[in-house]
């Protein structure tokens, strides 16, 4: 099969991609964690030393200082993991029942509805983070609509609080996870269904031991595709949750553009690389397993 | 079923969930005709001037409520992203196809790393992968402009379109390239003749993505995108940094109008395939 010429034709198929890639993908990627092992300048710019109290800043002792510790970091790193996975259960939780009920809709309908769900999702995100904007500020369309309702008295304040970054990542991430849900729970045996009620389990018995089970691929694809980008995102905690809700992705963008700390800023993206990392190697082993279980 | 309380139950949410997709988006449509200059959440009269006035047109506005920015500048942006969408879809494109052909159609040892290195752009966190590039074009002293947007684009725009054109190859028939092969077609002519008729909507939908997704892209944009070449998406954010004002309204209904043409095209390509 393998003649010269089919060798000859793979090369060059395969070169100016890697070529590409390999300079501006993998080159950047290895500036960015040598950086992050260097000393930051002055005023802005870096030393060439090596230097790894980037990473211990993050910790919570700077320059290695045992003296002075301040959290501060380690604590937007946690804030950041809990609101990612708070919005993975968020999203799960709205994802699921509605992917339950377009699986149950006639074929026509279901491609539309489909196809109605996943439109938004091609709307540029800033335009859709827009919308919540208008919705949730002081004086946005949930304060005038419930005031002149006469529901509330005073305006509520809900943006620039952690439930406000909520809504927002939760809106613009719900397709990442309403499609691998509805891919799995579509491919799903409705034999199996029947004859969990024939053999008489109520319909949470079914859920639980038939339904969840064999729809946890879906699960799984769905809330590693919701973490990964909930956890890195600044855009969405810029707009609604303001300085009170600081994430590691705002973090990042501040030594960039701000404090010009590039070294500090490259170990904190380095870290979220590493749990992304983590996330996948997770996602892999459970999807290898439950493979191997049947 | 046998519960009808728990089918009714679930149509019920799946209405909810669809309001809750959509009624943002249509409260700024409909806001965005909204001719209150202060209070741009409570409804006075039907107007087109928020739209007008972004193109510079002169209004019945008064000149305190307006906050044109600079309607250059935004159209400087519309052009820019343009001129990037254009250029980055072509070139990804073309190198995603290429690769999605070599690494589905040829056997070879290193085949699951590229399979690897096309999956990683795609699950790369938008930040990790903007301010390494980032980095990484400073660090070589490579001028921060269209040309920095073009290359950071491309890095994860040729995954979509390989994935794309994979998934058309996956479901492809190899016997019809053999049997063209048979005939006595050369590589040539049975690529022209047969793979590249078969993948093309493939092709065609793996392109339309990557020009959604480049017009789309604001973090990436943002790290690299220099002092004077700002895109479509950089510039608003922009404006909403500075305050919500009423025109954004109007900038976002006409981008909203844009995406969904672009997304019905990708489904009639579907559709015709």
């Amino acid at each position: 099969m393998a003649s010269k010429r089919d060798t000859r034709r793979l090369i060059a198929l395969l070169t100016p991609g890697t070529l590409f890639l390999g300079i501006f993908f993998l080159g950047p990627l290895a500036v960015m964690v040598i950086f992050s092992f260097l000393t930051p300048g002055l005023y802005g710019g870096v030393e060439w030393n090596f230097y790894h109290w980037n990473y211990g800043r993050i910790l919570g002792w700077a320059d290695g200082d045992w003296e002075e510790f301040d959290p501060v970091y380690a604590q937007i790193f946690f804030r950041s993991v809990r609101l990612a996975f708070t919005n993975v259960l968020i999203t799960l939780l709205i994802c699921y029942p509605a992917a339950l009920w377009v699986s149950g809709l006639s074929v026509r309908w279901r491609t539309f509805v489909v196809f109605i769900i996943t439109l938004p999702f091609f709307v540029s995100l800033v335009v859709r983070l827009f919308c919540w904007v208008l919705i949730l500020r002081p004086s946005g369309f949930l304060n005038t609509t419930l005031l002149g309702l006469g529901v509330i008295s005073e305006p509520i304040d809900i943006i620039f609080t952690e439930t406000a970054v909520l809504i927002g990542m939760a809106y613009i991430l719900l397709p990442f996870m309403f499609l691998p849900l509805y891919a799995s729970i579509e491919k799903l045996d409705y034999s199996l269904l029947e004859a969990s009620s024939d053999l008489g389990a109520n319909p949470f018995q079914t859920f639980l031991r038939v339904t969840l089970p064999s729809t946890l691929p879906g699960i799984a694809a769905g809330a590693v595709l919701v973490f990964i980008p909930s956890l890195g995102n600044f855009i969405v905690p810029d707009l609604l949750g303001g300085a009170k809700v600081l994430m590691i992705g705002n973090l990042v963008e501040q030594q960039f553009l701000s404090a010009r700390n590039w070294p500090f800023g490259s170990a904190l993206s380095v870290m979220i690389m590493l749990v992304m990392f983590l996330a996948i190697v997770i996602y892999l082993r459970r999807i290898g397993r439950s493979e191997i279980v049947r | 079923m046998k519960h009808p309380w728990l089918n009714r139950l679930l149509s019920v949410h799946g209405l909810l969930f669809l309001f809750f997709v959509y009624a943002p988006i249509i409260i700024v449509v409909v806001y965005s005709f909204n001719s209150h200059p202060v209070n741009m959440m409570v409804w006075k009269d039907f107007t087109f001037d928020w739209y007008l006035s972004i193109f510079g047109q002169p209004t019945e506005l008064n000149e305190q409520t307006l906050y044109v920015e600079s309607t250059d500048q935004l159209l400087a942006a519309v052009k820019n992203s343009l001129l990037v969408a254009g250029t980055t879809t072509t070139f990804s494109t073309l190198v995603g196809t290429a690769m999605a052909l070599a690494v589905y159609r040829y056997y070879f040892r290193l085949k699951p790393f590229y399979q690897g290195l096309l999956f990683m752009p795609m699950v790369m966190p938008d930040i990790v992968l903007g301010i390494a590039l980032l980095v990484f074009f400073v660090n070589f002293s490579i001028k921060l402009g269209l040309m920095s947007i073009i290359i950071g684009h491309c890095t994860f725009l040729i995954s979509y379109v390989f994935i794309v054109v994979s998934a058309r190859l996956a479901g492809m028939d190899n016997t019809l390239e053999e049997a063209s092969a048979d005939l006595g077609a050369g590589p040539w002519i049975t690529f022209k003749r047969v793979t590249l008729p078969l993948i093309l909507p493939g092709v065609v939908g793996g392109a339309l993505l990557a020009f959604i997704i480049s017009m789309d892209d604001l973090v990436i944009t943002y790290f690299i995108a220099g002092v004077d070449s700002t895109t479509l998406p950089v510039f608003i954010y922009g404006m909403l940094r500075r305050g919500v004002k009423p025109e954004i309204n109007a900038i976002a209904t006409l981008m909203l109008v844009f995406s969904f043409l672009i997304a019905s095209l990708g489904l009639y390509f579907r559709k015709r395939s």
